[in-house]
């Protein structure tokens, strides 16, 4: 098995401690920062993300898999400073107005982290105010999330979106929405940019906006 | 152990679409079974867009109250949803909830400080599931407060400490026991409750998880639940966790609940 390969399978098993070892044995063979990136660690977290969806790994095992890869993209960051192609945009996620569930956000976040966004999450309960604030404050943005659990919530989403297209901002972002009572349907009625029923998905629509 | 019954929700796929095709026998025969498990309570959640919210609780309340007595626990994210349905039940039941966030309590609280309508308060705010024992057990002592303001009796308040997923945090339980500990060593009268579900939420074999988080918080005082009354494995466990806690005198409920076939294996055909 290459080194490549070994990386990528301790990220899909969540082996953070072997992580140190493994990258500078990748460098040390001449292995390129962005190919370990690649195909070492964001390929792997995008099968972890396949394997969740087909309900082959649980949650746990999604976080743990998570934490290898971001010990792995730490120990990559100075070996990667000034390649800009390792990072694909900035994404902006939040929980909406009135809604406190945040699982499935933080995993669409974490699945776009890992996907090479770098990510801001603003955490739930999030109002329209606070959403467009983040967008102009961080002009390099360009991908938002809105999530919600509730029915009753799902007009958050809606009032948000209307407010980012108001206020100009869909020339600046995209806008990805989703949750447990979240459709197609409805993402296209609110001009919502797309729909994502899981965070395997979602990565790889993100992966797609800038391709 | 009062029993909420948890079946008549619309975030459950198969109501929602009994919900959707108005299936008049779905509901009405879920409420019965619900009934005669035992259930203290039916928890009607219509979890439909806000506009369709309160003819659905109308609906669904018409239809479990032709078939059984067994007061109605009114649950909806929208308090002003909850004021709404309770002129809608025959007798006093539940408030499916309060908590600390945005105007919950100012618009519950005054409407049913004097009546004997009990209430589910969760320990949360506008700040979100506070992240520790000793932040929850703060909006629990504002709750308590403010239900002194409106005279409302501790006896009457259902605290629900918060239940997280044990996927995504280790301390689920831990937290939820202490909290409880505490809650009923502060006021002994008062209800500690809890939905089930949330604690196995993805992780794999469900049940598992749910039948030892119920032992173990029928431990730290729970007496109260939001499950489903006709799942027997539980309902075994609760029977059983309360007679092994010294809370069943000479295992005689334990025994009923057995011998009018609750619980236990079911007998041969």
């Amino acid at each position: 098995m290459s080194k490549i390969q070994e990386i990528s399978k301790a990220i899909e098993f969540g082996k953070k401690k072997i992580m140190k070892g493994l990258v500078e044995e990748a460098l040390a063979e001449g292995c390129k920062p962005i190919d370990i990136l690649n195909q070492g660690m964001i390929e792997a977290m995008s099968v972890v993300g396949e394997k969740f969806k087909a309900n082959e790994i649980y949650v746990p095992e999604m976080l743990v898999a998570a934490r290898a890869m971001k010990e792995g993209v730490e120990l990559l960051k100075p070996h990667l400073a000034g390649d800009k192609s390792a990072v694909l945009g900035k994404f902006i996620v939040g929980t909406v107005e009135g809604d406190l569930h945040d699982i499935g956000k933080n995993l669409v976040a974490m699945m776009i982290e890992s996907a090479g966004y770098v990510v801001i999450d603003l955490g739930v309960d999030v109002s329209t105010e606070k959403f467009i604030e983040a967008i102009k404050a961080n002009p390099d943005c360009n991908l938002v999330g809105l999530s919600a659990l509730l029915t009753t919530t799902m007009p958050s989403i809606k009032k948000s979106v209307a407010a980012i297209i108001e206020a100009g901002l869909k020339n600046q972002v995209k806008i990805i929405v989703g949750g447990a009572p979240i459709t197609q349907e409805f993402a296209d009625l609110i001009g919502a940019d797309a729909f994502a029923a899981d965070a395997a998905s979602a990565a790889a629509i993100a992966k797609a906006f800038v391709a | 152990m009062i029993i909420i019954g948890e079946k008549i929700n619309g975030s459950i796929p198969s109501m929602a679409k009994a919900i959707r095709e108005r299936d008049e026998a779905f509901i009405r025969d879920c409420a019965k079974r619900q009934a005669e498990a035992g259930a203290n309570y039916l928890d009607v959640c219509a979890s439909v867009e806000v506009e369709f919210e309160i003819e659905t609780m109308k609906w669904l309340i018409d239809l479990i109250q032709e078939v059984t007595d067994v007061p109605i626990c009114v649950d909806s994210p929208s308090p002003y949803s909850c004021v709404a349905a309770l002129p809608l039940c025959n007798r006093t039941g539940l408030v499916n909830s309060v908590s600390m966030e945005g105007e919950k309590i100012d618009v519950i609280f005054p409407v049913i400080a004097d009546t004997k309508w009990e209430c589910v308060a969760l320990l949360c705010d506008s700040k979100g599931i506070p992240n520790s024992v000793e932040k929850r057990l703060e909006v629990f002592e504002n709750i308590m407060k403010r239900a002194k303001e409106f005279n409302i009796d501790p006896s009457r308040l259902h605290i629900d400490p918060l239940v997280e997923t044990l996927s995504t945090n280790e301390t689920a339980l831990t937290t939820f026991a202490e909290c409880a500990w505490e809650i009923k060593k502060r006021y002994p009268t008062i209800h500690v409750t809890s939905g089930l579900s949330n604690i196995s939420f993805g992780l794999p074999a469900r049940k598992l998880i749910n039948q030892a988080f119920m032992v173990l918080a029928v431990n730290a005082g729970m007496d109260s639940a939001i499950i489903d009354p006709t799942n027997r494995d539980l309902l075994g466990m609760i029977y059983a966790a309360k007679a092994l806690l010294e809370k069943d005198e000479y295992c005689l409920e334990y025994i009923s609940a057995f011998r009018e076939g609750l619980i236990g294996p079911l007998p041969k055909a």
